[in-house]
């Protein structure tokens, strides 16, 4: 028994250590982010940094010194505040639009389809977005632009489309949870579906589908490459729909490469900067969907009402005042919209919407295909070619050695640490203990670090622990760090879905809490787990932003070891696109990249309906 | 060596179970006010009450399977046979002897097989031939042998409710505990799976102490030796269920069991 109370100890240790692994990932993200923003805030002044108009940095500029360059990113933040406020017009009316389609007006077969060809496409990588802008959108605009195409219309609709599966998602989610009873109580009253569908199902939505924007905007804020590559990049303010500008993650891309030592301050202070931007995000997200589920508890969706009660007097009769008189606004929108018909103009806008989505996406996909697939169809030597150096002859073969490279070394790292962690937060640590809520605030955050700032921080803490150049070493430890908060936070929803009772069930046979883990829990949450481990594939596979400093950005030859280091295939795209003058080998490679990411998802639902099947116990796989 | 690991804990425990002055509180409420009982070796013995009365948390106290609600705290003397359960016992060896069988039932999702030889396994039990035998003879001492000898292989998953409940009262069997706590086993059956459950209660007091908590007094005067009656964490009367059923010596008893309160 002692030997079995030893392993007991043992398992909880590791569990544990786990977890302390996870926080210190964070903390030293924390601490890299202060520690290296902080003199150059200190130097450059953070009123002056933030609201300074001009960006023209010196390398040459240290701590030591008076500065010759200047350091304000203003232009910046309005760029990327109006990059994201496009996108989220573009996006977020479509996607809501799609949703209602899909959800309410959507034939169930179409409705299959377009579903999972939308969850796929969130899968695409940001470059193939940025690379189809380039070689599509901008010479479309450049025919009404007065430049090439570049500048805020490009990026919104680039960005647009990006965010596009994530609204239309989890908003569709949210619409088709609404009782169906609600459904049935309208009609039976003799309200047209249409009139159902906007007067009722709707407002009841109302709080996921505000959720589901807010997490577009989270995305399009940290966005990278794709705007890197269509947003000209000039440090200006956006102009009107056209005209070269920058955003906050362009300019770290953009610079940190050879950045001198106030300049790196100043890109890790706009990391700091655009960090700051996406907690607020998640701040709100956070309360939106607080509210839901408080929305939920005391089945009061009204919050107005819960906002009455509070308050001193006068507070309260000014708002009730205030309210009234939106009472009455609303009312009026009320009969106006009626008289107008605006529920027909909803429905025709959803349909049309639905439509607008699946031929933007058939789009991206199938003009990427047309160009690429014959061109890779003559020359499959650029997937096996051998490299050679200074020939014209490209071959992609190293990069996609490097890519799985990356995804095996990331994967070890990563899937372990963070099943563990999940397993010590769910299993063992007590539920809403102080270190818990640390450790689940911690990752939160983590969440929420926009992918370059993971590649800032590899390239300055990772990169010189293995000799001072990029590896692949390096950039697996970067990109494993980004995928510990969605390895954790899925593992634990599935470790959550566990039934107690099964606990319960093995405790009382006698069973340890390992052992219980080890073969009841575990293997009842795996097809989540599963899942979780594929997307994360994906993910490495489509990430090009924390690599390009940290692995590398040359395509060369094949890797020896994880030392060496090398472009993976997303940012091989990203290099060969910039160029210009290996465009079809940049469409071979967007079709390779994109055949990948397709088939990893395929795979990955496929697992996870099979193993949940014979979970279920319908077929009798074993023995 | 491994024998001795499968058929012997490290203390043994008896088949009776002896109660004295037991107070428990979740966090603030208290639950249980000094309840003191003394149930029989290889009888079956009811827990009536109405809804929150504490039968079932006192049931779970036999087990210890209360050390999983954060807040639980426990006071006074449990002994099973003559071992203090709440002194230096562990707690797994305790479970081995002290089985349980939960209200809704809970299956692994493994095969039928893997779940009955889950137990045994547990304390080291895994010779193919041993795990054999112990699986027919459990499954056949909940006299299910004949329905799933065939299907042993399957997902238990698979079966229905009834069948689900009685395949966890096999696997709690299946470790050959001294005493086995039913909590609630038939409430979520139809009335043949629990008719069979019932009559399974009979035959296993040839060897097994049975402690079941019901909400259906039909069930209780049916299969149990002696009742309890509970009432807001109190035991109010504890004796032979005929003399419980028939002529209560509390009021409050005589008013639950003609139905006027609960």
């Amino acid at each position: 028994m002692t030997a079995s109370r030893t392993r007991e100890k043992i398992g909880k240790a590791v569990f544990a250590a786990a977890a302390i692994i996870c926080v210190i990932a964070v903390v030293a993200i924390f601490a890299f982010l202060i520690v290296k923003s902080l003199p150059a805030f200190a130097k450059l002044g953070v009123w002056d940094f933030m609201f300074g108009d001009t960006w023209s940095p010196d390398r040459l500029d240290t701590y030591d010194a008076p500065l010759s360059g200047t350091y304000g990113v203003r232009t910046m933040i309005v760029g990327t505040l109006a990059a994201t406020a496009g996108a989220l017009l573009i996006g977020g009316v479509l996607g809501y639009f799609t949703a209602v389609f899909l959800a309410f007006y959507c034939p169930p077969r179409l409705r299959r389809i377009l579903s999972a060809v939308i969850s796929l496409l969130a899968g695409i990588p940001s470059v193939v977005y940025g690379f189809f802008g380039i070689v599509f959108l901008l010479p479309l605009l450049s025919r009404i632009a007065p430049n090439n195409g570049s500048g805020l219309l490009a990026t919104a609709l680039i960005l647009g489309a990006m965010i596009l599966p994530t609204v239309v998602s989890l908003s569709k989610v949210s619409m088709e949870a609404v009782p169906r009873a609600y459904y049935e109580g309208s009609v039976a009253m003799g309200a047209t579906h249409s009139a159902t569908v906007f007067r009722i199902m709707i407002p009841a939505a109302r709080s996921g589908i505000t959720a589901s924007l807010v997490l577009g905007v989270g995305r399009a804020l940290g966005e990278t490459m794709a705007v890197v590559m269509v947003a000209g990049n000039a440090p200006t303010y956006p102009d009107g729909l056209f005209g070269s500008f920058r955003v906050l993650t362009a300019n770290i891309v953009m610079e940190m490469g050879y950045a001198g030592e106030v300049q790196e301050g100043a890109l890790v202070a706009t990391g700091v900067v655009l960090l700051l931007f996406v907690l607020l995000v998640n701040l709100i997200f956070g309360a939106v969907s607080g509210r839901v589920v408080r929305a939920a508890v005391s089945h009061r969706r009204n919050p107005r009402r819960r906002m009455s009660r509070g308050g001193s007097r006068p507070c309260r009769r000014l708002w009730e005042g205030l309210s009234l008189r939106l009472h009455r606004l609303g009312d009026g929108l009320r009969a106006l919209s009626h008289r107008l018909r605006l529920v027909r103009l909803g429905q025709g806008m959803a349909v049309a919407a639905g439509v607008l989505t699946g031929a933007a996406l058939l789009l991206v996909v199938g003009f990427i295909f047309a160009k690429g697939l014959p061109y890779l169809w003559q020359n499959p030597s650029l997937i096996w070619g051998k490299y050679e150096f200074g020939s014209h002859r490209i071959t992609i073969l190293p990069a996609i050695v490097t890519t799985l490279w990356a995804v095996a070394l990331s994967l070890i790292i990563a899937v372990p640490v963070g099943v563990m962690t999940a397993i010590f937060l769910n299993e063992y640590a007590k539920k809403e203990s102080l270190p818990v809520r640390i450790i689940r605030t911690a990752i939160d955050i983590l969440a929420g670090v926009p992918s370059i700032v993971y590649g800032l921080f590899g390239m300055i803490a990772f990169v010189p622990l293995f000799g001072g150049s990029s590896s692949i070493l390096a950039g697996s430890l970067t990109v494993s760090m980004m995928l510990l908060p969605t390895v954790v936070r899925s593992t634990e929803e599935s470790l959550r879905a566990v039934s107690d009772a099964l606990r319960e069930g093995s405790l009382a046979l006698g069973a340890g809490r390992l052992r219980t883990i080890l073969r009841v829990v575990l293997p009842s949450a795996l097809p989540g787990i599963l899942s979780a481990v594929m997307l994360s594939m994906g993910r490495v596979i489509s990430e090009s932003a924390p690599f390009l400093y940290t692995m590398g950005s040359v395509i060369s030859a094949l890797p020896h070891g994880p030392l060496d280091g090398g472009a993976s295939l997303a940012v091989a795209l990203y290099q060969l696109s910039g160029e210009g003058w290996y465009m079809n080998e940049a469409y071979a490679t967007a079709v390779v990249l994109i055949a990948i990411v397709l088939a990893l998802n395929l795979l990955a639902e496929g697992c996870a309906a099979r193993l949940e099947r014979r979970l279920k116990g319908e077929t009798n796989a074993k023995r | 060596m491994r024998k001795d690991k499968n058929t012997a804990p490290a203390q043994e425990f008896g088949q009776s179970i002896s109660v004295s002055h037991a107070n428990l509180w979740y966090g603030d409420f208290q639950a249980l006010r000094d309840v003191s009982i003394e149930i029989p070796a290889r009888q079956v013995t009811a827990f009536i009450g109405p809804s929150g009365c504490g039968k079932s948390t006192f049931l779970k106290c036999f087990n210890r399977m209360n050390d999983l609600v954060a807040g639980c705290r426990v006071e006074g003397s449990f002994r099973i046979g003559e071992v203090d359960i709440y002194g230096k016992t562990d707690v797994n060896d305790l479970r081995r002897s002290v089985g349980m069988v939960f209200q809704k039932p809970n299956p692994f999702p493994m095969s039928v097989y893997d779940n009955i030889a889950y137990g045994p396994r547990t304390f080291g039990v895994h010779r193919r031939a041993e795990l054999d035998e112990i699986v027919e003879t459990s499954l056949r001492l909940s006299a299910m042998w004949d329905e799933l000898k065939d299907r042993l292989g399957r997902s238990a998953l698979g079966l229905s409710g009834g069948q689900q409940q009685r395949l966890c009262i096999a696997r709690a069997l299946a470790v050959r505990p001294k005493i086995i706590l039913m909590d609630e086993p038939t409430s979520a059956l139809d009335p043949i799976s629990t008719g069979k459950i019932e009559e399974l209660c009979e035959t296993l007091t040839e060897s097994t102490t049975i402690v079941i908590v019901t909400h259906n007094m039909q069930q209780a005067t049916r299969i149990s030796h002696k009742t309890g009656f509970f009432l807001l964490g109190e035991l109010v009367e504890f004796g032979d269920t005929d003399d419980i059923f028939t002529d209560p010596k509390d009021s409050r008893t005589e008013r639950y069991i003609t139905g006027r309160f609960g």
